[in-house]
């Protein structure tokens, strides 16, 4: 086991019996705002993105402490096999790198300059104009339990944007986290001590306010009901911004239904299904085949069974509670009794395990999956059949993997965006977004900030 | 007339009563003859390649094929008796069909079981609906079958929900003295319990409690139900015991004998085996550890003997600990949650 010394640094290292109360919370939370004002304040962005690049670079290095930890400790903790948390991690860090950062500032900002002073881009020096933008004093995550890249992407922006940050992880999900703020405050103690965690149940109401008071923009991950509840909550001058639960899917157009190409985007679906065991928003539940393709959905289904039994062996999902796995297995009962009774459904599955479960079936519209490598194909005449079935979740959907001819996809695209569709991608990249994504379509950094203009 | 069925009822009667017969040897002629006769089960055989003929195991039939499929070996014309499954979601009931044999060793396998672990000689109040206004409810039945004496039903069925006339078992109550078994729902003991000032029911009076709770009530655990019971009917924890049945099968089990007390632990009667197995690959979970519940229930004639239920349980040596149902959403990972 790896030997790994955490300092008692913030309030996610206080031992289990020691009770976070209310008077703590609110003395950290203007600790960080103080030390912000402090430290933080008089860093160049230039720093601050050589600080995260080499921090990230570092984050994929086996040698790397921190690292070795999380994939020690990290399979009974979060419930992922090794490799598949390699994989993300390699994965997630693997894409930040300075120049994505930079990118990502002048994308959002059109100079990565415009944290530290003001600047102009082309538009506005013709108007002789300048602007800066200012991120929040202090943001407060309240973070959701499933994924822990979401939430380690939330911890980038913030401190890019030169925030103090104070993240609420959901219960039982602060390991790696906790383990990445340690490691922002080894590679840059200044940065460390604007930041702060701690790890609590949903609804403890009383820490939840002083959180609530003292910072001035909120992020939430959780289902709606939890979202328009801490709505409720906050101040009037408290900028929100809310992320609910969204689902993703796959369509494959008939032209790229070859035996070969479709093969092909058989083993880029396994990996999308396969990524961080299917939890996150960005994980597809069903992929549409386009009908009149040389292969049909239903052989589609069948490479993709192949392409998820290879997949077992060398990236295998992570153990289940008895609980999830019992669900997945009397949902593949009742799919068995319809394959074996009505003959218009067929199955595949994981022998001897619940490790994956491939559905060809001939419903309408989308099915939720219950996760965990088990999906769903199904064969329409079109992206319009798609769009018009699976009304339901309209507005839902994050993102698409597609595969079309590059004739098509333009359109394709179009159609997906009025519908309400955020983000496609091509498959095989569903859960590996670049920094650059305008996560639920909105901006990635852009949403944090208040821009002062100069009118020179 | 069907003679094959006649003739193994015959011998599950006798099983029943301790007159012979060997389990494996009913379990497996009945297999053989359901596979034949219950056409979504033999499908089901026949996909995952299972005969009786060589096979060692008899392959459960999960729950909800109850709710799909007909999963019975009677006609049509020959089916005077359905049970439904409650709950209170949107999907289809289970339904299980009798007729007038099978429903002869229903009763049969109920009173026999109830017998040793309640006190039928004793008047009972049940909290549910009586029989005529719950037709499909197979614990009505159950409890209109297991006394001696005609019941008292003070529960009543009011659009597909029960609720219980807290001023009939008062009156109840008030009118008899010698001790009773009470009998009821979870949730039926919730409304009864919420409504009343704490009573004494006579010394000797015993409650059977089961089922979960469906959204009807305010859910209490196992323990603050007992200790609300305990406190507002002043029935002793000992003499409470849980009944874990379902509409699916035929016999029930018990976690306690009225008045015995130690730990709780449920078990079938000796014609109803259980299996507690992995949810990943099906085989028999070590003692300790938790797995999805199986019953192979000989009563369970004319629908298919070998059934999976959506309960999750502790194995043990002396019985099984039932910890309730499967959720049926994911709740770790990034789903919706659609109506």
């Amino acid at each position: 086991m790896a030997e790994l010394e955490f300092p008692n640094y913030f309030l996610i290292d206080l031992p289990p019996e020691a009770r976070l109360d209310p008077g703590m919370l609110r003395e950290a939370l203007r600790q960080i705002k103080r030390n912000r004002r402090q430290y933080i304040h008089e860093m160049s962005t230039d720093d601050v993105v050589k600080v995260i690049a080499r921090l990230a670079n570092n984050w994929c290095d086996d040698l790397f402490p921190f690292r070795k930890f999380t994939l020690e400790e990290g399979p009974k903790n979060m419930g992922f096999s090794l490799e598949t948390l390699r994989k993300g991690l390699d994965q997630f860090f693997g894409r930040i790198t300075e120049e994505s950062l930079h990118n990502l500032l002048s994308q959002e900002f059109g100079d990565s300059q415009r944290l530290d002073r003001p600047a102009s881009i082309p538009e506005e020096r013709l108007e002789n104009r300048m602007a800066m933008a200012v991120g929040p004093e202090l943001i407060g995550h309240i973070t959701a339990g499933n994924l822990p890249c979401p939430t380690l992407m939330c911890m980038i922006h913030g401190l890019l944007i030169g925030s103090a940050q104070f993240v609420k992880c959901a219960q039982g999900a602060g390991f790696l986290p906790r383990l990445f703020a340690h490691s922002i405050y080894e590679a840059h103690n200044k940065f460390g001590a604007c930041l702060e965690l701690a790890e609590w149940e949903g609804g403890e109401a009383h820490l939840e306010d002083q959180l609530f008071a003292e910072a001035n923009c909120i992020t939430a991950v959780g289902r709606n009901e939890t979202l328009s509840a801490i709505r409720k909550r906050l101040p009037e001058e408290t900028h929100f911004l809310s992320h609910g639960h969204r689902v993703s899917f796959g369509f494959i157009s008939k032209d790229m239904m070859t035996r070969a190409i479709a093969s092909e985007q058989a083993t880029l679906a396994a990996d999308d299904v396969a990524a961080w065991d299917q939890h996150g928003c960005l994980s597809p539940h069903v992929f549409y085949i386009q009908a009149e393709g040389i292969v049909g959905g239903e052989q589609f289904a069948q490479m993709l069974a192949d392409a998820l039994d290879q997949k077992e062996r060398n990236e295998p999902r992570g153990n289940l509670p008895a609980s999830t796995a019992a669900n997945i297995s009397e949902l593949r009962s009742v799919h068995e009794m319809r394959a074996a009774n009505t003959g218009d459904i067929r199955l595949w599955q994981s022998e001897d395990s619940t490790a994956w479960t491939v559905v060809f079936d001939h419903e309408q519209g989308f099915t939720t999956s219950c996760l965990n490598r088990f999906v769903y194909v199904r064969e329409v005449a079109d992206l319009d059949e798609v769009l018009r079935t699976a009304e339901m979740v309209r507005n839902q959907i994050s993102t698409v993997g597609l595969a079309a001819t590059k004739l098509d996809a333009s359109d394709l695209v179009h159609q997906l965006a009025h519908w309400g569709v955020t983000r496609v991608c091509p498959i095989g990249k569903m859960q590996n977004p670049p920094l650059t994504w305008r996560h639920d379509g909105r901006p990635a950094l852009g949403n944090y900030v208040r821009w002062t203009d100069w009118e020179m | 007339m069907d003679t094959h069925f006649r003739n193994i009822i015959a011998r599950i009667f006798e099983y029943i009563r301790g007159e012979g017969g060997s389990f494996d040897g009913l379990a497996k002629e009945l297999f053989a003859l359901q596979y034949e006769r219950v056409e979504p089960y033999r499908r089901l055989c026949d996909l995952r390649h299972i005969t009786p003929k060589d096979s060692r195991t008899i392959p459960a039939i999960p729950t909800n094929a109850f709710q799909e499929f007909e999963i019975t070996s009677l006609p049509p014309d020959d089916r005077p008796n359905v049970f439904h499954s409650s709950g209170t979601t949107s999907s289809e009931p289970s339904r299980h069909y009798h007729n007038a044999e099978s429903l002869a060793l229903y009763e049969e396998s109920l009173s026999h079981w109830f017998n040793q672990h309640l006190q039928p000689k004793q008047r009972m109040l049940a909290l549910t609906p009586p029989p005529i206004q719950a037709p499909h409810s197979s614990l009505a039945y159950m409890l209109q079958s297991v006394q001696f004496s005609e019941p008292c039903f003070t529960g009543k069925a009011k659009n597909d929900a029960w609720i219980v006339d807290i001023d009939e078992t008062l009156q109840f109550l008030r009118e008899n003295r010698t001790p009773i078994t009470l009998a009821g729902t979870a949730f039926s003991f919730v409304h009864l319990c919420d409504g009343i000032e704490p009573l004494k029911l006579p010394s000797g009076s015993s409650v059977m409690e089961t089922g979960g709770y469906k959204g009807r009530s305010r859910e209490l655990s196992k323990t603050q139900l007992h200790a609300l019971i305990t406190s507002k009917l002043g029935v002793p924890p000992e003499n409470i015991v849980c009944e874990y049945g379902m509409c699916e099968l035929s016999s029930q089990a018990y976690d306690t004998r009225a008045g015995q007390g130690g730990t709780r632990r449920f078990r079938f009667p000796h014609w109803a085996r259980t299996r507690i197995v992995s949810p990943e690959d099906g085989s028999e979970v070590p003692l300790g550890a938790t797995g999805v519940l199986e019953v192979i229930d000989l009563a369970n004639v004319r629908s298919v003997l070998a059934v999976r239920s959506c309960d999750l349980a502790v194995r043990h040596e002396d019985g099984f600990e039932l910890l309730g149902r499967t959720p049926l959403t994911e709740s770790r990972g990034c789903s919706l949650n659609l109506a």
